[in-house]
């Protein structure tokens, strides 16, 4: 094997293989790049069994051939290449960079043992690239980091006729937002529950495609999703199980909300949550004209400001925990945001807090996202 | 150890009228009015009384009906435990802002040892006064203080500083204190021993101190009349001691005959699991880990322990995990001697959920309902519906004995 591939193309393409790559993986194999000459393109890949990034670039092939080498070694390497052209090739088991004057020249892993990346030719449907990257961005974040309860860490794609829901929780909070998706299967409905770390990647990568075309399909008893654009893929698994009915949980219709300055509400969670101890809520008094802001920590510090809403209905008093309300305000993406308080039946809890966009005083936003919050017990 | 203590440094630290005063909290227009914390069911007992409805001879443990005739007027709050639970956590939290010494008692009374927080906070009396002013300015709530060398007089004088005081008893001054106050002020005697003493003339702790042991010791036996005569003479060494931070709870059980049946072993998980999750909310605490433990006919043990995705003190979850874990054993007609359920990873919480849903939340609440009405009416009044012997047969505790 041995080609020649511009210094920019190549540095990208790698970076893009191995940021999917698991952070630790008991086979060292799996920790490789995968390193594809045919013709005059270069495929590079990585896949761990759950996860595969695959992407193809033009190069000047001299000898086609396919090797493996570690994946974040190349990566390292060639970020830091010198602007020449690289030439890649394999010699007596090693691989040899060369790039101006620079050469590095690295073991070969056996790269007969490596698995075979999955290729997916199917398209389920096609979402708008950068619709999808933000709805990402405002769904994944609620996602859970714990491990053991394995359903919600993941992203839950619901597939309407033409409408793609996502939606993800950690118990505490829900995010939801639907975009649209132009559908190319026969039929019109499914879900999917993705990992949410690959879904955040993927929202990362593909923010500047165009559109992006999403592929659910069962292989060999196992149920994969792929998302195309840009002659980049994306595989990865499932995750087996049922995602909780968290849309039950959105009320109806709310008569009792506030509406206040996105920025402003952030800006004043930030300085008065500064005397709060960790996993402590902040209390906030909504009234008509202005909401509240009041926290108490240990050592008796105290912090409270007041800026401006309007607010609709009744005075209302929630304790919500800073970090989570400032998730949902600034996923909110808008210049203001509605602040809606539902009711319950249960007094040792407080009923659920939503929060959607504004786009001023009066008028609703045009998205679909919304962000349920439960807060915490109000002692008085 | 013997050492003396030379200052009132114990604190015996007791919320006023606990739970109806949190009940007041967000219900001012009702305060300085008779009030009584009651379930509104038929035969329910005061829990909490306000001092108001106390004037009227309304006490705790009073049926309601009782209460209701005392004083028809009594205004009746149903109970809200996890407002209690969260009251009694953040004054416990201001307790321990003061020092580490602090012993819990129940869910409103604690004691504080506040010898060496001297240079921090001044005497035990600006202490007193701190407290109550950080309870206060950080609940809403009122206690009473009583501050000795020993633990007991601390309690009594806590009890006399009632309601929203404090009562603060010089080492010097202990017995000037104790010796005029009737001898069921002591902790132990009861109505009987109380009747018993007084045919011996002992009214007050002073004649009680004067008794000769020998005869105190024919009286009410060897062991109780040594605890007496020390208590009486102001002696109690007894130090104050933080709960040790438990790490697990744990419930086993050694079968008569092993075992091989796996339907009679997940039985006595769900028992296992009951009691587990019963000493957990009894300490207020939650358990982020739920284990099991076999032994074998040939004694090898074996253990194996799931983690929670939020920590519980829900039987019926503890349960559902051990049953998992157990599941995963795939169990094949062994011979089983010994079950065992185990709670670990333990934190202090009330076990209400955070979360948006809950799916034990019916069995939370259940299972407080049980915690109650064993506390009013003694263990082996209620159980799960799968652990009764026959069905139907519960006896009713209140038509018996």
């Amino acid at each position: 094997m041995k080609f020649t591939v511009n210094r920019d193309v190549f540095s990208e393409a790698v970076s893009f293989v191995v940021k999917l790559l698991p952070q630790r993986t008991t086979l060292p194999l799996l920790s490789g790049a995968l390193i594809e000459a045919d013709g005059s393109t270069l495929t590079l890949s990585s896949f761990d069994y759950e996860v595969s990034a695959r992407t193809q670039v033009t190069a000047d092939v001299e000898a086609g051939g396919r090797a493996l080498v570690s994946g974040r070694l190349l990566n390292d390497i060639a970020n830091r290449l010198p602007q020449a052209p690289i030439v890649i090739s394999t010699e007596d088991g090693r691989i040899q960079v060369k790039c101006g004057s620079v050469s590095f020249s690295l073991p070969a892993m056996p790269v007969d043992e490596y698995p075979t990346v999955p290729q997916i030719d199917d398209v389920s449907g096609l979402v708008p690239g950068e619709d999808f990257a933000s709805a990402i961005a405002q769904v994944s974040l609620a996602a859970s980091k714990d491990d053991v309860t394995p359903v919600i860490t993941g992203v839950q794609f619901e597939i309407n006729e033409n409408s793609l829901g996502l939606i993800a929780t950690d118990r505490y909070r829900v995010a939801v937002r639907e975009i649209d998706w132009e559908n190319s299967m026969s039929g019109d409905a499914l879900t999917a529950l993705v990992p949410a770390r690959i879904v955040t990647e993927v929202g990362k990568t593909f923010a500047h495609s165009t559109t992006v075309s999403v592929a659910i399909v069962s292989k060999d008893e196992r149920e994969l999703i792929s998302f195309t654009a840009d002659n980049k893929t994306v595989t990865s698994l499932l995750i087996k199980g049922n995602f909780p009915p968290v849309r039950r949980l959105f009320p109806e219709k709310v008569e009792n909300y506030a509406v206040v300055n996105t920025n402003d509400l952030i800006e004043a969670t930030n300085r008065v949550g500064l005397v709060l101890d960790r996993e402590a809520a902040l209390r906030f008094s909504f009234r008509e004209g202005s909401v509240t802001l009041e926290a108490a920590g240990s050592e008796a510090a105290q912090a409270s400001e007041t800026i401006d809403a309007h607010l609709a209905g009744d005075d209302t008093v929630v304790s919500l925990k800073p970090q989570f309300l400032l998730d949902g305000l600034r996923s909110a993406h808008s210049e203001y945001a509605r602040i809606s308080f539902t009711k319950t039946d249960n007094p040792n809890k407080p009923g659920p807090v939503l929060i959607t966009s504004q786009t001023s005083k009066d008028e609703a936003g045009l998205d679909s996202y919304k962000y349920l919050l439960q807060p915490n017990l109000l002692l008085r | 150890m013997t050492h003396e203590r030379s200052e009132a440094s114990i604190l015996h630290i007791d919320l006023d009228a606990f739970f109806a005063s949190v009940e007041l909290l967000d219900k001012p227009e009702l305060r300085g009015q008779p009030a009584v914390v009651a379930s509104p069911t038929g035969r329910s007992v005061v829990t909490s009384a306000t001092y108001e409805a106390r004037r009227f001879g309304i006490h705790s443990a009073q049926p309601l009906a009782q209460a209701q005739r005392l004083c028809p007027h009594v205004i009746v709050l149903p109970p809200h435990m996890e407002l209690y639970r969260e009251a009694s956590r953040r004054v416990m939290a201001i307790f321990r802002d003061i020092t580490p010494l602090v012993e819990q008692l129940s869910i409103d009374e604690a004691f504080l040892d506040v010898a060496g927080a001297r240079h921090l906070f001044g005497s035990p009396a600006e202490i007193a006064a701190l407290v109550r002013a950080r309870v206060r300015a950080g609940t809403g709530l009122t206690c009473s203080v009583g501050a000795a060398s020993t633990k007991f007089v601390a309690k009594v004088a806590s009890q006399r500083a009632k309601p929203n005081g404090v009562l603060v008893i010089e080492p010097h001054l202990t017995l000037d204190f104790l010796h005029p106050l009737p001898v069921g002020a002591l902790w132990g005697v009861g109505g009987v021993t109380g009747e018993h003493l007084r045919t011996f003339g002992v009214k007050t702790i002073g004649d009680l101190a004067e008794l000769p042991l020998g005869t105190l010791q024919r009286a009410v036996g060897d062991a109780s009349a040594r605890a007496l005569h020390e208590l009486a003479h102001g002696r109690d060494l007894r130090l104050v001691t933080p709960e040790r931070d438990e790490k697990s709870i744990s419930n086993e059980v050694t079968f008569e005959y092993d075992v091989a049946d796996a339907e009679i072993i997940r039985r006595q998980l769900l028992q296992l699991s009951l009691k587990v999750g019963a000493r957990l909310r009894t300490a207020h605490l939650v358990a982020r880990t739920v284990g099991i433990k076999l032994r074998w006919d040939d004694f090898r043990t074996i253990t194996r322990s799931r983690t929670l995705g939020e920590p519980t003190s829900v039987g019926r979850q503890i349960y559902t995990e051990a049953a998992a874990a157990f599941d995963e054993l795939k169990f094949a007609g062994r011979r089983v001697r010994l079950v065992g359920v185990r709670a670990g990873n333990l934190v202090a919480g009330d076990g209400a959920s955070a979360a948006l849903w809950d799916p034990y939340e019916r069995w939370r609440e259940a299972e407080n309902v049980m915690d109650d009405a064993i506390r009013r009416f003694g263990p082996h009044t209620v159980t799960a519906a799968a652990l009764m012997k026959k069905p139907g047969r519960m006896v009713d505790p209140r038509t018996e004995g």
